[in-house]
C-alpha cells in the first residue's frame, strides 16, 4: 500500500488545504466515469480516494502520522462501489443519450440511427429531450416576463421566465421535445436561459448591486438623488458625510425567489467634476495643505 | 438492472452529500431524469448512480453549477459516442474474416 503523502504528490507538512487541493486535482484527472477510455483510472482513482480518507481527515491523519493506523486503514471502509459509466456504456439507447441538441428531424437517420432503429423499434418509448437556448434582458430574468419563441420545428411556444431567474437556468418544458415512439409520452423541451449582463445592475445572489455617482458636495452634506432599481426609479436619501465605498441598502429592491426577497445595495462613488474649475481645484488644495491627511493609511481620514 | 424503482428519499439518505433541494433543482434542470409517478419522483439504478456522480463533481471536486451543465452535456455525448462505437466494433466483429480485413485496411490508409 503506498504512502498516502506520495500518492497526493504532497509533504508531511502539507497544510488541510494543500491537501484538499490536491484531492481534487487528481481525482479530476483520474475519475472514472470522466475518462472511460482510461483503463487504469478506476485503481488510480481509488488509490487516491484511500489517501484523502486517510489524510482529509484531521484525526485520522494524525493517528497516521504516529503510526497507529497504516496506509491501508482506511481502506475497509470503502465498499466495493458501483461507478456510473457501468450504467452509461451498457449499450446504445442509454436514457441520457442526446439530451443536449437543438437539432432537427434530419437527425433521425443519420448512420446510427439507421445501424441501430431497427433495435429500437416496436418499443414503446418517450420521446427526447431537444435543448434550446434563449436570451433575457435582465430586469427580464429578474422581473419575470412572458416571452415567445419559435422551436425548430416552426411551433411556437410562449415560455413563463419566473422572476428571479439565474443566467444558464434551464427550464422544463414538459412534453415539448420530441413526440413518444409506439405511444410513449413526449420528450421535454430544455431551454436554457441567458441572461444580458446590464451596464448599471449586477446580481449577487438575490441582491442587485450598482454603483451611483454623486458629487462632492451631496457626500459631504447629505442630498435626496434619485436612484435607478429594476423596478423603476426611486429617491434614495444619501446621508450626510457619506463617501465613495459607503453602501446604501435600498430593502426589498432585489430579486424575488423561491428563498425570499433580496435588497439592492448601492455602493455611493465620488464623482469630482470632469472638467474643475481654477476656484475648486484653489479652494480643495488650500484646505489641504491647512488639513493634511493620508487617504492610503488607514486611520488617517481627517 | 433498472426495472427496480428507488423513491426519493431512499435516494437522498443513500448518496453523500445529497440534500431534497439540490436533487428536486438538478431534476427540474434536466440533469436527472427520473420517471414521474404523480407528484412523486421514481429513480432507477443509473440516475441514483448519476446523482452520485454529480454529488461528487460538486461537493468533492468544487465544480459550480454552472459549469456542470457543460461537464455533463460533454459527458453524455462522450457515453453516446462510446455506445455507438462500442456496437459498431461488435458488429465488425461479427463479420466474416475477409470483411474485417478489409475494414481494417480501409482504417489503417486512412489514419
Amino acid at each position: 500500500m503506498a504512502d498516502p503523502y506520495e500518492v497526493l504528490g504532497i509533504g508531511r507538512e502539507a497544510t488541510q488545504e494543500e491537501i484538499r487541493k490536491a484531492y481534487r486535482r487528481l481525482a479530476k484527472d483520474s475519475h472514472p466515469d470522466l475518462h472511460p477510455g482510461d483503463k487504469g483510472a478506476e485503481a488510480r482513482f481509488k488509490e487516491i480516494a484511500s489517501a484523502y480518507d486517510i489524510l482529509g481527515d484531521e484525526k485520522k491523519r494524525q493517528r497516521f502520522d504516529r503510526g497507529e493506523i497504516d496506509a491501508s486503514g482506511a481502506e475497509r471502509q470503502q465498499p466495493e462501489r458501483e461507478f456510473y459509466r457501468q450504467h452509461a456504456e451498457a449499450g446504445p439507447g442509454f436514457k441520457y443519450e442526446r439530451r443536449w441538441q437543438g437539432s432537427g428531424p434530419e437527425d433521425e437517420d443519420d448512420l446510427f440511427t439507421q445501424i441501430f432503429g431497427q433495435r429500437r423499434a416496436g418499443v414503446k418509448a418517450r420521446g427526447s429531450d431537444v435543448g434550446y437556448t434563449m436570451a433575457v434582458e435582465f430586469t427580464e430574468a429578474v422581473n419575470g416576463a412572458k416571452k415567445r419563441v419559435t422551436m425548430a420545428d416552426g411551433k411556437t411556444l410562449d415560455i413563463a421566465v419566473p422572476a428571479g431567474l439565474q443566467d444558464g437556468q434551464i427550464l422544463r418544458l414538459r412534453g415539448q421535445g420530441r413526440p413518444g415512439l409506439k405511444g410513449g409520452e413526449a420528450g421535454d423541451a430544455l431551454v436554457e436561459v441567458h441572461v444580458a449582463p446590464h451596464p448599471i445592475f449586477r446580481r449577487d445572489g438575490n441582491n442587485i448591486r450598482s454603483v451611483l455617482p454623486i458629487t462632492p458636495g451631496e457626500a459631504l452634506a447629505g442630498a435626496t438623488v434619485e436612484a435607478p432599481t429594476v423596478s423603476g426609479p426611486v429617491q434614495l436619501r444619501v446621508p450626510k458625510g457619506s463617501n465613495t465605498g459607503s453602501i446604501l441598502r435600498l430593502r426589498g429592491k432585489g430579486v424575488t425567489s423561491p428563498h425570499g426577497k433580496g435588497d439592492q445595495l448601492v455602493e455611493l462613488r465620488v464623482v469630482l467634476p470632469a472638467h474643475p474649475d481654477e476656484e475648486f481645484v484653489r479652494s480643495l488644495t488650500e484646505w489641504e495643505a491647512k488639513h493634511p491627511y493620508d487617504p492610503r493609511k488607514q486611520g488617517d481620514q481627517a | 438492472m433498472t426495472d427496480r424503482s428507488i423513491a426519493e428519499p431512499e435516494v437522498i439518505s443513500a448518496v453523500e452529500h445529497l440534500d431534497a433541494q439540490a436533487l428536486r433543482r438538478w431534476v427540474d434542470q434536466g440533469w436527472v431524469l427520473p420517471h414521474r409517478d404523480g407528484e412523486n419522483l421514481l429513480f432507477d439504478a443509473s440516475d441514483v448512480a448519476r446523482v452520485r456522480l454529480i454529488c461528487e463533481l460538486h461537493y468533492e471536486l468544487r465544480i459550480e453549477e454552472d459549469s456542470l451543465s457543460v461537464v455533463l452535456s460533454l459527458m453524455d455525448q462522450l457515453y453516446e459516442a462510446r455506445c455507438h462505437l462500442n456496437a459498431l466494433l461488435s458488429a465488425v466483429d461479427a463479420q466474416p474474416e475477409h470483411v474485417r480485413a478489409g475494414i481494417t485496411a480501409r482504417i489503417k490508409a486512412k489514419g
